[in-house]
């Protein structure tokens, strides 16, 4: 047997665009993201799904006896629980998404150092990347299935349309969950954690998810206008009448970008990190 | 050892520091826990001042411009006020009713399980019994302080019209401790952590801000939900907020049975945290 030389030991790409970033194995982070859901927090997982439904209950049945009807968006009269349905539907999706980017992955990278045993393997960052927000994804698509048959069930689904909320919703999904790790990565303790409580709570008060937009004064509806569960909220709503407009486009752009510049964002973060 | 350097050495007597701690060891003990929360003391602040500003701006004053539309004077479901008026005392009993589960949840099992604290001064003078008045007196200043806060940001609101309004602190302190102190009492009888503290945050809270006729009076629900509101303390604290804060006229068994209801439930609740404490610390 002769010696091995250094160039044994080299670490080579393997041709593959990304090779160091990327193994071609987010499959494997997937599979542990799946044996975890099965042995220990199912759930919670399931429980997750029982807050946007409480919220329709509580606010479509009670609130709504007192509204009455409120102009959809397509400006025809709407009943106010099917009003609110489709933002509480982009609120769950975002919630569900931001748990999982953030305070998940937060436990898993300062006290299980998951990640520092993941990139000891031959998996690089964007694998870890990829996996975790395809169990956030697979997630938001749960709740997305359960919630909009609570809608059928309650009868405020009207056209065929309202199907479409699904994968909808998992593209908002998308949206949260891709930036939520990137920006996990710069807490360092609970307090800091406690930060995205900040922003989510004044997003889901203030993007239109129970009365329209118009009650504010102009300059605060640019500000709501630029928060990304605002475009959700809309897309979700219009999306849920089947009444899509030239504002339907930009919402769905809005999501677009948010998606590839969260990925982006989220690798370089994990490179950084890991790959120093 | 002489008497003199005993003296150097010890600010009192052992049987002094004993009698000491057995007539104040639950202030010894309150002061403890209130400044451990010095570790989240900016989260304690931006919430305590945040989520006032936040709900009352939301609620009361955006959800307010479609129901008022609608339902405001017209048939007068809100007794003849606004619906910010309306909203806004619930949602200061419903903060103080939050605060208190979460004070009485994690912090509970952190000084049995996780960081043991309370183990420390077991082994002094100091029972039981003392720990969990302590931790229930703490709760109730970090409670008043909160009360006080939200009640005086709606006085900017214009929130709390009527003359006795400021009760509003008392009540919600009240409210929290009468779901706040049953709580603490099943917090420390957890051995293993199982999610209880998520089912109980998803189930038993978030339902009970929801289903108290906190946005709308509870009997705008159907009557199969309203059992929800009757054994919720937040629905009683509810309402006696919005005597206090614009005089919504209730008869007065009903007042009796809101006072006693809460009153029962926080009476309970500390006598049943004393012996579970004094059960969890003789193991």
């Amino acid at each position: 047997m002769s010696a091995l030389t250094d160039e044994d030991y080299a670490i080579t790409e393997g041709g593959r665009p990304l090779g160091a970033l990327y193994a071609g194995n987010a499959r494997a982070v997937i599979e542990r993201g799946f044996r975890v859901i099965k042995s220990q927090n199912w759930i919670i997982l399931v429980s997750g799904f029982f807050e946007p439904v409480f919220y329709l209950l509580s606010m479509g049945i009670g609130l709504g006896s007192l509204v009455g009807t409120v102009t959809g968006p397509g400006g025809a009269p709407i009943s106010y629980a099917a009003y609110i349905a489709p933002a509480l539907l982009a609120v769950s999706a975002m919630n569900g998404a931001i748990y999982d980017s953030t305070w998940n992955v937060f436990f898993k990278m300062h006290f299980g150092k998951l990640y520092q045993g993941m990139l000891y393997t031959s998996l690089g960052p964007l694998d870890i990347a990829m996996g975790e927000i395809f169990m956030a994804l697979f997630r938001g698509f749960l709740y997305a299935l359960g919630f909009t048959g609570v809608m059928g069930v309650m009868g405020l689904i009207t056209t065929p349309w309202a199907l479409l909320l699904v994968p909808a919703s998992v593209m908002v999904a998308f949206g949260f969950a891709s930036f939520g790790m990137a920006v996990t990565s710069y807490m360092k303790t609970f307090q800091q954690m406690d930060m995205i409580t900040f922003v989510m709570l004044p997003m889901f008060l203030f993007s239109a998810t129970f009365y329209p937009l118009s009650v504010y004064p102009v300059p605060v509806q640019w500000i709501v206008q630029a928060f990304p569960l605002w475009h959700g909220v809309e897309l979700m709503r219009q999306i849920s009448i089947g009444a899509f407009s030239s504002a339907t486009g930009v919402h769905l752009l809005y999501y677009a970008v948010m998606i590839l510049v969260g990925v982006a964002f989220t690798t370089g973060r994990l490179r950084s990190l890991f790959l120093r | 050892m002489t008497d003199a350097a005993r003296t150097r050495l010890a600010a009192h007597a052992p049987e002094v520091s004993a009698a000491k701690a057995r007539r104040w060891g639950s202030f010894y003990f309150a002061e403890h826990v209130l400044r451990s929360m010095r570790a989240y003391l900016v989260t304690i602040v931006v919430t305590s001042v945040g989520n006032p500003l936040l709900y009352l701006f939301s609620m009361g004053v955006g959800l307010a411009s479609i129901v008022d539309r609608s339902a405001g004077g017209a048939h007068g479901v809100f007794g003849g006020v606004g619906y910010l008026a309306f909203a806004a005392p619930a949602l200061l009993v419903s903060s103080a009713v939050m605060t208190s589960a979460n004070e009485m949840m994690f912090p509970v099992m952190d000084g049995f399980k996780w960081r043991r604290f309370y183990y420390g001064p077991h082994v002094t003078p100091l029972v039981p019994g003392q720990l969990a008045a302590g931790h229930i007196m703490a709760v109730g200043v970090r409670l008043t302080l909160q009360c006080l806060v939200f009640f005086l940001i709606m006085l900017a609101f214009g929130a709390a019209p009527g003359p006795w309004a400021w009760l509003l602190v008392p009540i919600g302190v009240f409210a929290g401790m009468a779901f706040g102190a049953p709580l603490m009492a099943y917090s420390a009888h957890i051995e293993s952590e199982n999610f209880q503290f998520s089912m109980i945050q998803r189930f038993i809270v978030m339902p009970l801000f929801l289903f108290s006729g906190t946005f709308y009076p509870l009997a705008t629900m159907p009557v199969g939900m309203q059992w929800i509101g009757w054994i919720s303390p937040l629905w009683h604290g509810n309402e006696l907020g919005r005597m206090a804060s614009y005089g919504l006229s209730e008869p007065g068994w009903l007042v009796a049975v809101h006072v006693l209801y809460l009153g029962a439930l926080g009476a309970v609740g500390i006598w049943w945290a004393r012996r579970n404490y004094a059960k969890r610390m003789g193991k």
